[in-house]
């Protein structure tokens, strides 16, 4: 045994040497690497890839005409389940495949339309039988659908959250018109009643220079026409998940988040880096007010569905972070708005003080909610709870909860759901401020470069880099400094971004287990799709070795020796030639390329807006792969191929 | 505004004196295959515009009318003007091309450096550094089906715009002789590609091929046998409607029906002028701008406008086995050097290299 293990010790120390490190990488390595970085890697054994328990997690809800019966959306399960609002028991559930997600009503209640996030597809219900009548494709990750009847016939509205774009269905008969832009990541959506305007909340900001003030947008559509009419600018703000309509005032209200990630994040003790607001547009003109949700000294972290009661009176914002529904009294609203001048309603998002004049109440929630939704005669509010299994019934006149529809157990058993609600809770930050999901909406990315630096304002970006398929990559951050999850998540991140205790050791193994458990963007192409000849081709040139004309590529500028499959990372820092001038280190950490296509922008400051900006404006020197030899069509193929990781 | 002539008083003799030189004032409505231009409103630097030079016009299905001019876009609505330049986002000030997705009403705007595409006020660029775009010199556009097919360059570009992807068709890769693309038409189940010195290309989407259309004799100055193909390679631009493709070279026009071809040259035909800069395809009838005003013609009956030395406006009508009229007007085209035209039933819109024209119509037309 002892002479085996001093075999395998001395085998060990010479193999994983430098020097055997830099016969496979064609470079000193800069930094220390154990032989799993190369060796023994299988995305099959990471946490993702494994079987996880499902929840009753509910998502979109909707509301019967006769206000009697909630539909909700069980996307977790696959299925759609019927509530009585009365007895809040739950009557059936039926299956729906591919990710139930958003829900509406026809205005009769007889079609239950319910958008199918995984399956990018509409599917229409029989809502008395449950039973699927009809399907339609859609764009990618359909994430809210709502009715609208117009004079050219009935209407359904769909965000389509990952290809950016919205379908406009008409019923009769189903068919998809037309699939006009949106912002990016398109997430909610309401229509008029008189059908004439569509509003579709993007939850990100548009692409754009990293040292520009970002902005999200809200898309509004003619139903009719399936064309955008108006895109309405949400400055400096994103994560806008709801969107509601007060008719009356000819206004559309918009959750979202005011990112200030141009300061340095250190900034947090001051309440500078990102609040809670609502912006309200004209739906008729287009103006866009952002009022706060928050107070002074107390934040309501991530806030997510909206809705406006038929009257105009109240608008009630679920805070996912905070487990609170505000209460926004519109008519206070609307008489501060009224006295105000346009300076006042320029900076009425950053006086969080204003807030009292209309916040009437926060009403506690169980974990997490999420969607909200009104019954037809504004009587009862209805909150998703999402990591709590629930939904929340709340009689909206009192302000007063009336009790919970039970949809599951809350999953208290299950580590990866205990790891998200730690991550969707702003109760560990400073004030409340914020949750990993503010940064990491469904532990993806904000496409977001922040300020992590104490350097001066705005000089030292750093983009955001997504947790999806993060298991097995580490080590972490883009100086590739911390070796775990546990050290990123830990005491360090406490005093630099949350301004708090860290997270207490179990909490902090459950949020780890979580960040493990998030699978890799969905890709573009069908995992059991053939490669498209392009793509083909892309691939040849990703794991080239020699140019078209024969020359040798250097070991070290091969993409695949530092993104090797099946992670697509070597998880060495290197030196890529893109160090920025207020940059510490020339060595940055070798991202993952798993769903590289949905993570832009690019490289450690974000200052790559495409993937083939990487190699036409910011690899002069062939140090990111020998790229100088492509044309454009090898480019393009080489995008595609990257595409489909 | 009203254009006024250079030199009032020479019209003023013109006018006077057309009788006796055998020229007549422009009917009404004389009986022809197409409309016939009663007057014209233009709009040069004086009324606004940003530049002398308009290089295209676009009649959006809304509506309203898209210019692309040396200096930016300007975008016509309910008689006014308005102006979208780099400042706005643009990638260049230099609009080369303009096309409508029709279904979604987003405009595509091709520029020395750079495509566009404005989105209800949004607008997205893709360069050659940042997106697929082979070339940032984007000469031609057109959207057809769900993709967005764009002359550079440096060869064709397909966008899909479901999916992002691009595609790159050059002489790498097809049979397309050189890489200078100026021209693309969708043409229902086919694309035609006209290419700068390698005739006309057409793609046919069941089969995936490109096929080559070149000139027989293969002779820059000369159409050594009429009707035999494509008059020339030099492709400026092409047009397609109702199964008829149009071909504009500097040399002469060529017209394709699918089996055969026909060709018209100056000296044989009343073409204005051999050195066509763009042609506009509507029903079976083809808008043709040259560097001496416009011919209009179905192949048979001929239309001419262009400005006489004097800055008259005149009309040359030619009808088949007729003797030819020329005939005076009010007005005249901003420029006779014509670089883009729309046009439909109700009127036609010019851009020249000095200012934009309005046509009206005469009432009645055949």
């Amino acid at each position: 045994m002892v002479v085996l293990l001093t075999t395998v010790g001395v085998l060990g120390h010479h193999y994983g040497s430098e020097g055997h490190i830099r016969r496979k990488l064609g470079q000193p390595p800069l930094a220390k690497a154990s032989c799993f970085y190369c060796h023994f890697v299988s995305t099959t054994r990471l946490a993702w890839a494994q079987p996880r328990p499902h929840h009753d997690s509910p998502a979109g809800l909707a509301v019967s005409p006769d206000g009697k019966r909630l539909f909700i959306a069980l996307d977790d399960r696959d299925e759609v389940a019927e509530a009585d609002i009365g007895s809040r028991r739950v009557l059936r559930r039926a299956k729906v495949p591919g990710g139930p997600y958003g829900l509406a009503l026809g205005p009769e209640g007889k079609r239950l339309f319910v958008t199918c996030r995984r399956g990018d597809r509409l599917a229409v219900l029989d809502a008395e039988t449950l039973k699927q009548t009809d399907s339609l494709p859609v764009g990618t990750g359909p994430t809210a659908v709502a009715f609208c009847r117009t004079a050219a016939g009935e209407r359904l509205i769909v965000a389509n959250s990952m290809s950016d774009d919205i379908s406009v269905i008409s019923l009769a008969p189903l068919k998809e018109l037309g699939r006009p832009v949106a912002g990016r990541e398109p997430f909610a959506v309401a229509a008029t009643s008189d059908g004439a305007r569509a509003f579709v909340a993007n939850r990100m900001v548009g692409l754009s220079s990293v040292k520009t003030v970002p902005a999200s947008e809200v898309t509004v559509v003619d139903p009719a026409t399936a064309r955008v009419v108006r895109r309405d600018t949400l400055e400096s703000a994103h994560l806008s998940e709801g969107v509601g309509l007060d008719e009356k005032r000819c206004w559309a209200l918009t959750p979202l988040v005011k990112v200030r990630n141009m300061v340095p994040i250190t900034q947090v003790a001051g309440g500078w880096v990102m609040s809670s607001g609502l912006a309200i547009s004209d739906t008729k003109r287009g103006g866009i007010v952002q009022m706060p949700l928050d107070e002074a000294n107390d934040f309501f972290a991530d806030p997510s569905g909206v809705a406006v009661d038929p009257a105009g009176h109240r608008a009630f914002v679920a805070s996912g972070g905070a487990d609170v529904v505000s209460a926004v009294d519109l008519d206070r609203l609307a008489a501060w708005l009224g006295k105000a001048d346009a300076t006042e309603r320029q900076e009425a998002i950053c006086d969080l003080s204003l807030s009292a004049e209309y916040v009437v109440a926060r009403i506690p929630t169980a974990r997490n909610p999420r969607e909200l939704v009104l019954s037809p005669d504004g009587a009862t509010l209805l909150v998703a709870e999402r990591l709590a299994d629930s939904v929340l019934v709340v009689d909206a006149n009192r302000l007063a909860p009336l009790g919970r529809i039970v949809l599951g157990d809350g999953g208290m058993e299950d580590p990866i759901r205990r790891g998200e609600r730690v991550f969707t809770t702003a109760a560990y930050t400073f004030q409340h401020q914020f949750s990993c999901r503010s940064c990491h909406p469904d532990g993806h990315v904000d496409g977001l470069s922040y300020d992590f630096d104490g350097d001066g304002i705005g000089d030292n970006l750093l983009d955001n880099r997504s947790l999806l398929g993060v298991a097995g990559t580490g080590p972490f951050k883009w100086n590739g400094k911390n070796p775990t999850l546990e050290v990123q998540c830990g005491p360090r991140f406490a005093r630099v971004l949350m301004r708090t205790e860290p997270f207490p050791p179990k909490q902090l193994r459950d949020l780890t287990t979580f960040i493990r458990s998030l699978p890799p963007p969905r890709a573009a192409r069908n995992q059991d799709a053939k490669l498209t000849p392009s793509q083909e081709r892309g691939r040849a040139i990703f794991f080239a070795t020699r140019t078209p004309d024969g020359r040798e590529i250097p070991l070290a500028r091969r993409c695949v020796t530092c993104h090797p499959p099946p992670l697509y990372s070597v998880r060495l820092p290197f030196n890529i030639g893109t160090r920025g001038e207020h940059d510490t280190t020339e060595a940055f950490d070798t991202p993952h390329l798993l769903g590289v296509a949905d993570t832009a922008p690019y490289l450690h400051d974000g200052r790559a807006q495409s993937l083939e900006e990487l190699w036409t404006l910011y690899n002069p020197n062939d140090l990111h792969g020998v790229s100088s030899y492509m044309n454009k069509i090898q480019l393009n193929d080489l995008v595609e191929f990257l595409k489909t990781l | 505004m009203k254009d006024e002539p250079p030199f009032a008083w020479a019209l003023s003799l013109l006018v006077l004196a057309a009788p006796a030189l055998g020229l007549k004032a422009a009917p009404a409505a004389p009986d022809l295959p197409f409309p016939l231009i009663e007057r014209f409103e233009n709009f040069t630097m004086k009324d606004g515009l940003p530049s002398h030079k308009v290089h295209c016009v676009l009649s959006a299905s809304d509506g309203k009318l898209w210019v692309g001019t040396y200096q930016g876009v300007l975008v016509r609505e309910e008689g006014k003007f308005r102006k979208i330049g780099t400042e706005d986002g643009l990638s260049h000030p230099v609009i080369m091309c303009l096309a409508e997705d029709s279904r979604s009403g987003d405009v595509w705007i091709g520029t020395m450096r750079g495509l566009n595409r404005y989105s209800a006020g949004r607008i997205t660029t893709y360069t050659q550094t940042s997106s697929g775009l082979p070339n940032n010199v984007v000469y031609g556009l057109d959207v057809v089906g769900g993709s967005l097919w764009v002359a550079t360059a440096a060869g064709l570009g397909v966008l899909d715009l479901k999916t992002g992807s691009w595609s790159i068709f050059d002489q790498s890769n097809t049979v397309m002789h050189e890489p200078w693309v100026y021209a693309v038409k969708g043409a229902g189940d086919r694309v035609f590609v006209g290419v700068w010195g390698g005739g006309i290309l057409e793609y046919e989407f069941s089969t995936a091929v490109f096929k080559e259309h070149r000139d027989p004799d293969r002779d820059f100055h000369f159409d050594l046998v009429p009707d035999d193909g494509p008059i020339n390679d030099i492709t400026a631009w092409i047009a397609w409607d109702d199964g008829i493709l149009w071909q504009a070279t500097y040399f002469g026009m060529s017209r394709y029906d699918g089996l055969r071809w026909r060709t018209w040259q100056e000296k044989k035909s009343p073409l204005l002028s051999n050195f066509l800069n763009f042609i506009w395809a509507r029903g079976r009838v083809a808008w043709v701008g040259t560097d001496r005003g416009v011919s209009v013609t179905d192949g048979d009956t001929w239309v001419n406008y262009r400005t006489s030395p004097q800055g008259q406006g005149l009309v040359e009508i030619a009808r088949p086995g007729q003797p030819p009229q020329t005939r005076t007007m009010p007005t005249h085209l901003a420029n006779d050097f014509v670089l883009g035209i729309t046009a439909d039933q109700r009127e036609a819109w010019f851009a020249t290299s000095d200012g934009l024209s309005h046509a009206t119509f005469a009432q009645a037309q055949k």
